[in-house]
């Protein structure tokens, strides 16, 4: 088997490994080799193709349907050179300070995790989108919530020529979301370091990666000429997998004997996709998709509505029912409105990532009664929002009837009962999956510490979602990168020390 | 169909056309579109799960003898949809979900051509069409 040495490996190339490849390449200058190992492709510009199936299987695992093991929930979670910054929209919000109090790591404050958000935020040029290239599909959020008297916020967005596709979550196909593919990567590679996309690392070793590249048909062909490899890793490796597979592999290479906490304290933000219509056309699927968001029941009823909008299959496998109904209102997509919704879960030790016999990751995750709360709520809130705004008749996914009129707009309580919020029935989702790799203050309670070194081995490091020790209730993405650029700084600090 | 046999993928063309009624109207090379998106997804998941959509496939075929006598592809239509909406809100989870996964396959089937995205007035842009107001 061939070998290869480097003395950092970087496991993952998403929000989490870009920020920390960009902050250690320096040290490439110094004589440090440094490699990504990346399991997804490097697609070429012209393979940016915006068709729905074909995107979805190159750049999510299992195309963005990955089940949980009760079938409840689907996970959508990117595979690509810069993970999932190629699909998501390029919403970047600073995670709120209640949320870094809730956490309770201790040596982990709110100013530190602040100050690097806003470090990303300015490399990733996120602004806000002026008033004029926003659509009717998030126009008519606003409207309807400022109707309702619900506060609504702007997105701030990392985006720069945006042309408005609207095809975000299937990778922009003209460059403008400034995800870890466009900034962090090219950065780090510029100054020395090799990012080694088709790459799927099988196990870790004492400073040793098992690794296989195979490359898929589709994107450039990794650096390494397809097989399996051993890469030695002399003096540190990060983990840089994402919720799923970072606690995955772990588990895979023998940690959890150690870590008892390993894989668990999953949360996901369950969410549902609710659509509206407008007797008329609106805007919908040109301009950005995702402008605003409505925080009016974050603390009390512990959920998210924010602006999105959707394709074709992924639109109909969020609607209930089939037949002449649902064909119905898939025909009236270009005057559809949507409304993602964020249930802000909690995060308890039975919700994890294990594996199966293969060694394969399996989400074992139940929704609690708390969260269908959230979610039934949220569908009654929603709906109320489409119809001041205008809406003719709504959807809801618990709803007694497939289509609600405007005439019952008053009536949307009763209309959408809480028994019919049923998991298996209802089509639940989750782009945003946290934990597993929690940090903390020892093995007892954490995976790592706040500086993502795992507990008892000194030269592993996590940098990725996992580490959130509850959801972060807000989009993710940018304290991702935060905590990455601490785990960066920390091994940047130490770095005289492990080597040597 | 690799992932199926030809019985089950016989009967997932029955159920698409009471999922969704325009698989029933797709010439040739539009059911062969559905067939290679349903085919393909289906490869690209684990083997088991493959097995335990066939299987799903058989119980929905015969579950209906209980309580109609006959086999789902020999129901009339109306039937044919009222034991599909029993199942999708049926008191088993994995019934429920093991429908919402057979409806997502067919929606993926369908409105995953991108040949239907005119049929329902989705005309995406990368240069975003229109701009941002209809």
């Amino acid at each position: 088997m061939p070998e290869r040495d480097a003395d950092i490996v970087i496991i993952g190339s998403g929000a989490g490994g870009g920020a920390v490849a960009s902050v250690l390449a320096p040290l490439v200058a110094r004589g440090l080799r440094i490699v990504v190992l990346e399991w997804g492709a490097k697609l070429r510009e012209e393979e940016y193709t915006g068709r729905e199936v074909e995107m979805a299987s190159r750049l999510y695992f299992d195309s963005g349907g990955t089940f949980t093991k009760d079938r409840s929930l689907t996970l959508a979670y990117g595979r690509a050179y810069g993970g999932s910054t190629v699909v998501y929209t390029g919403t970047s919000l600073t995670v709120p300070e209640q949320v870094i109090g809730r956490w309770a790591v201790p040596g982990l404050g709110f100013a530190d995790v602040h100050a690097r958000s806003l470090k990303y935020a300015a490399e990733n040029n996120v602004h806000l989108l002026p008033e004029e290239d926003i659509n009717d599909n998030n126009r008519l959020f606003l409207a309807g919530c400022r109707a309702l008297g619900y506060h609504v916020e702007q997105f701030p967005l990392n985006l720069k020529g945006c042309r408005g596709s609207s095809l975000c979550n299937l990778g922009c196909p003209n460059r403008a979301k400034q995800g870890s593919h466009r900034v962090q990567l090219p950065r780090a590679e510029a100054a020395g370091v090799e990012v080694v996309t088709n790459c799927r690392v099988r196990r870790i070793g004492e400073r040793l990666c098992e690794a296989v590249v195979a490359n898929p048909g589709y994107g450039e062909p990794s650096a390494w000429e397809p097989g399996e490899y051993r890469v030695r890793a002399k003096v540190i490796v990060v983990c840089a997998g994402g919720a799923v597979n970072s606690p995955a592999l772990l588990l895979r290479s023998g940690f959890g004997d150690r870590l008892p906490v390993l894989g668990r304290y999953l949360s996901l933000h369950p969410a549902l996709i609710l659509v509206g219509e407008h007797e008329q056309p609106i805007s919908n699927f040109n301009g950005h998709p995702k402008s605003y968001y409505c925080d009016e029941f974050w603390e009390r009823e512990r959920f998210l509505l924010e602006t999105c909008f959707y394709f074709p299959f992924v639109t109909a496998k969020n609607l209930i029912g089939f037949g002449a109904e649902h064909s119905e209102l898939m025909r009236a997509f270009p005057r559809l409105q949507m409304i993602l919704v964020l249930a802000l879960d909690p995060a308890l030790p039975d919700n994890r990532v294990r594996l199966d016999r293969s060694g394969e990751p399996v989400v074992d995750y139940t929704l609690t009664p708390q969260v269908l709360d959230s979610l039934h709520a949220s569908m009654v809130a929603s709906a109320k929002v489409f119809f001041a705004a205008g809406a003719r008749r709504v959807h809801a996914p618990a709803g007694s009837r497939f289509f609600i009129d405007a005439a019952d707009a008053d009536r949307v309580a009763e209309l959408i009962p809480r028994e019919n919020v049923k998991p298996g029935k209802i089509s639940i989702t989750s782009a945003h999956l946290m934990g597993g790799c929690r940090m903390g203050r020892d093995a007892t309670d954490s995976v790592t510490d706040s500086w993502g070194r795992v507990h008892g081995v000194p030269w592993l490091f996590v940098a990725d979602s996992s580490l959130f020790p509850q959801c972060s209730e807000v989009n993710p993405y940018l304290t991702v990168m935060a905590l990455a650029d601490r785990v960066a700084e920390g091994i940047t600090t130490r770095i005289g020390e492990l080597l040597a | 169909m690799k992932s199926l046999p030809p019985a089950e993928a016989e009967l997932l063309r029955v159920l698409a056309a009471r999922i969704v009624p325009e698989t029933a109207g797709l010439d040739a090379a539009g059911i062969g579109r559905f067939l290679a998106i349903v085919d393909g997804a289906l490869m690209d998941r684990e083997p088991a799960v493959r097995r335990a959509f066939a299987t799903f496939l058989r119980v929905l075929r015969r579950a209906p003898v209980l309580r109609y006598g006959r086999r789902f592809e020999k129901l009339p239509s109306e039937r044919q949809d009222a034991f599909l909406a029993w199942l999708e809100d049926c008191p088993v989870g994995l019934l429920r979900a093991g429908f919402w996964g057979l409806k997502a396959m067919v929606f993926m089937g369908y409105y995953g051509q991108p040949e239907t995205n005119a049929l329902i007035g989705y005309a995406p842009a990368s240069d975003g069409g229109g701009g941002p107001r209809a």
